[in-house]
């Protein structure tokens, strides 16, 4: 008995320096956020500021004008659509680095990961003056040769949203094709030889051999996409919302959102209410996925 | 037609697929490459091309003469490499210890630190602004070198013990027999059996802090306190000022560390990320 007590202590010990680390540095300033939730404060009231209650929260989820509402449906939207052009089009371009014969795989290969391995924020910001630029980026350019009128890719909401899904996609999509081309060649070709012999066509071996014999492999990377397109933040700040250089589009998630009200707006109350209800919403997700992951492991 | 032929047709008619579509993929970075050394800055005119008629590195010399960006990197290498030293001393004794052993309360901290990991920093932003303001650590590098830590510790943590959990404990059992201490188990034979994982861990703390430009931007006031990220994007172009053709040098400049690290580490890079990834 002794003994074990010793070992626990022992175990806190070694993991002391980290623990206390993640105590100060990131559970503390979470539980001062919700803290300042319950306040007014702002840039008007920095110090000076007072308890207002669940106000916030109330502002936040109860009235519709408020701008949470929307920008939680416009993060559903985006993440929902992103989702899905990312799985298809990654499954794609992997089945066919798969098909037998292709030499130069590898080479292709390298070339679409490339996206993955520069640092991000610069690519968006490349995309931003490089290509949708209205007067020297590249689409502009392309349109003035095909004779069509340049336009204003950032500026309404519509192309607004485009631009950034494709932003994303060229982001994400060398990871996924990674995990799912990855995940194409553990399966062992004498499924496919035997369902050939059966009869089975494209379609039927895709449907029922391929995406079972994928989806617990490709799962969890899946699932960790879900959640980092659900808190992009950079692709829709950094193409349409920067301090001084907005495009005039209004698309906000719910990421951006938040952000804005704190660094914008100056409205820290708020937006640390907005911080509260994103956590929230992160761990019932979190809890969500969990406890489906146990049940299919069980 | 025999099915040799038909299948040459297909292989062609695939390879060229994929041309276009690596092409496609590398537009953005090849029209900046192509920017950046254009002599003639004809960006306005039509006929541009991807192939510079003109190679001149000019914006190149302006990037490291005319903006302080050796400052910036020399900025972003010493918070890089504290936070790295902090996040990793902490995190591999951490990461062992939640891994192999098991004691009370291990769980629900555990659990508490899954929660923490899918909570972005940057949420807490005004809260940490506000901490860091009386400590007078707002623009200074320790402040930033403190939010930084804190992320990646969690990060650290998380990988490093999801790695551990796949090096079998026979291992270490067999060393115990043979009368190793537990610090001789963790310094002879677990940290070399983890060093994939420590590699990598290590690498996506450098580049976390390399490509980190909200904080910075953020916290940091003066130009001569910016870190890469922070520089790169106050060097930015817009759509009415800046000069695009030094930004795409700068661009440039910056990913290509990045990216030769990337490519070094790309084999590891799955075996180390995702092993750690989800699993509980």
């Amino acid at each position: 008995m002794k003994d074990r007590k010793y070992n626990t202590l022992k175990c806190y010990l070694w993991s002391l320096p980290s623990l206390v680390l993640i105590l100060l540095i990131v559970i503390f300033p979470i539980i001062y956020t919700g803290y300042i939730s319950l306040t007014n404060m702002n840039v008007y009231h920095w110090t000076n500021y007072s308890f207002i209650g669940l106000e916030n929260y109330k502002d936040a989820i109860l009235v519709f004008d408020s701008g949470f509402i929307k920008a939680f449906v416009m993060t559903v939207i985006w993440t929902v659509t992103s989702m899905i052009l990312q799985l298809v089009i990654a499954y794609v371009l992997a089945s066919l680095l798969n098909v037998r014969g292709l030499k130069a795989r590898n080479i292709y290969k390298t070339f679409l990961i490339f996206p993955w391995a520069m640092p991000g924020y610069v690519s968006i910001l490349l995309w931003k003056t490089g290509m949708f630029n209205s007067q020297f980026g590249l689409l502009n350019q392309w349109m003035n040769k095909l004779g069509l009128t340049a336009a204003k890719w950032l500026n309404s909401d519509w192309s607004a949203f485009w631009c950034c899904t494709i932003v994303n996609l060229w982001l994400a999509l060398p990871f996924m094709i990674t995990i799912i081309d990855g995940a194409l060649q553990s399966i062992d070709h004498s499924f496919y030889e035997s369902a050939i012999l059966d009869g089975a066509n494209w379609f039927e071996r895709t449907v029922y051999i391929t995406i079972p014999m994928i989806k617990p492999i490709i799962g969890p990377s899946v699932v960790i996409t879900i959640f980092t397109t659900f808190k992009q933040f950079d692709v829709i700040y950094l193409l349409t919302q920067q301090v001084g250089a907005k495009t005039g589009a209004n698309i906000h998630t719910i990421m951006t959102y938040a952000y804005e009200n704190a660094f914008i707006t100056n409205n820290y109350g708020y937006s640390s209410a907005i911080s509260i209800l994103i956590f929230v919403i992160l761990i019932l997700f979190t809890v969500v996925i969990n406890r489906r992951q146990k049940e299919r492991s069980v | 037609m025999s099915k040799k032929t038909k299948n040459i047709i297909k292989l062609t008619i695939l390879n060229l697929f994929f041309i276009l579509i690596c092409f496609v993929t590398l537009v953005p970075i090849l029209y900046a490459v192509s920017v950046s050394l254009n002599a003639n800055n004809s960006l306005l005119s039509s006929d541009f091309s991807f192939i510079p008629k003109n190679i001149t590195f000019a914006n190149y010399k302006a990037v490291f003469v005319e903006k302080p960006i050796m400052l910036w990197f020399k900025n972003s290498m010493i918070m890089a490499v504290i936070t790295l030293v902090i996040s990793l001393g902490t995190g591999i004794p951490a990461a062992y210890v939640f891994s192999r052993k098991k004691f009370k309360g291990r769980k629900t901290i555990l659990k508490t630190i899954i929660l923490l990991y899918a909570f972005p920093s940057l949420l807490s932003m005004t809260a940490l602004y506000k901490l860091l303001v009386p400590m007078g650590l707002i623009n200074t590098k320790i402040g930033l070198i403190i939010v930084y830590t804190g992320t990646e510790a969690i990060f650290a943590l998380w990988n490093m013990k999801g790695y551990f959990d796949t090096i079998p404990y026979e291992i270490e059992e067999a060393a115990m027999i043979d009368g190793a201490s537990p610090i001789q188990i963790v310094t002879q034979i677990v940290l070399p059996l983890a060093k994939p994982t420590i590699a990598v861990t290590a690498m996506m703390v450098l580049i976390y802090v390399w490509n980190e430009y909200i904080f910075a931007v953020n916290f940091m006031t003066g130009s001569d306190t910016y870190t890469l990220a922070a520089g790169l994007y106050s060097l930015q172009a817009t759509e009415m000022s800046g000069s695009w053709p030094v930004f795409a040098a700068a661009s440039i400049v910056v990913s290509i560390p990045i990216l030769l690290v990337f490519f070094a580490l790309q084999k590891n890079m799955t075996t180390g990320l995702t092993s750690g990834g989800v699993k509980g």
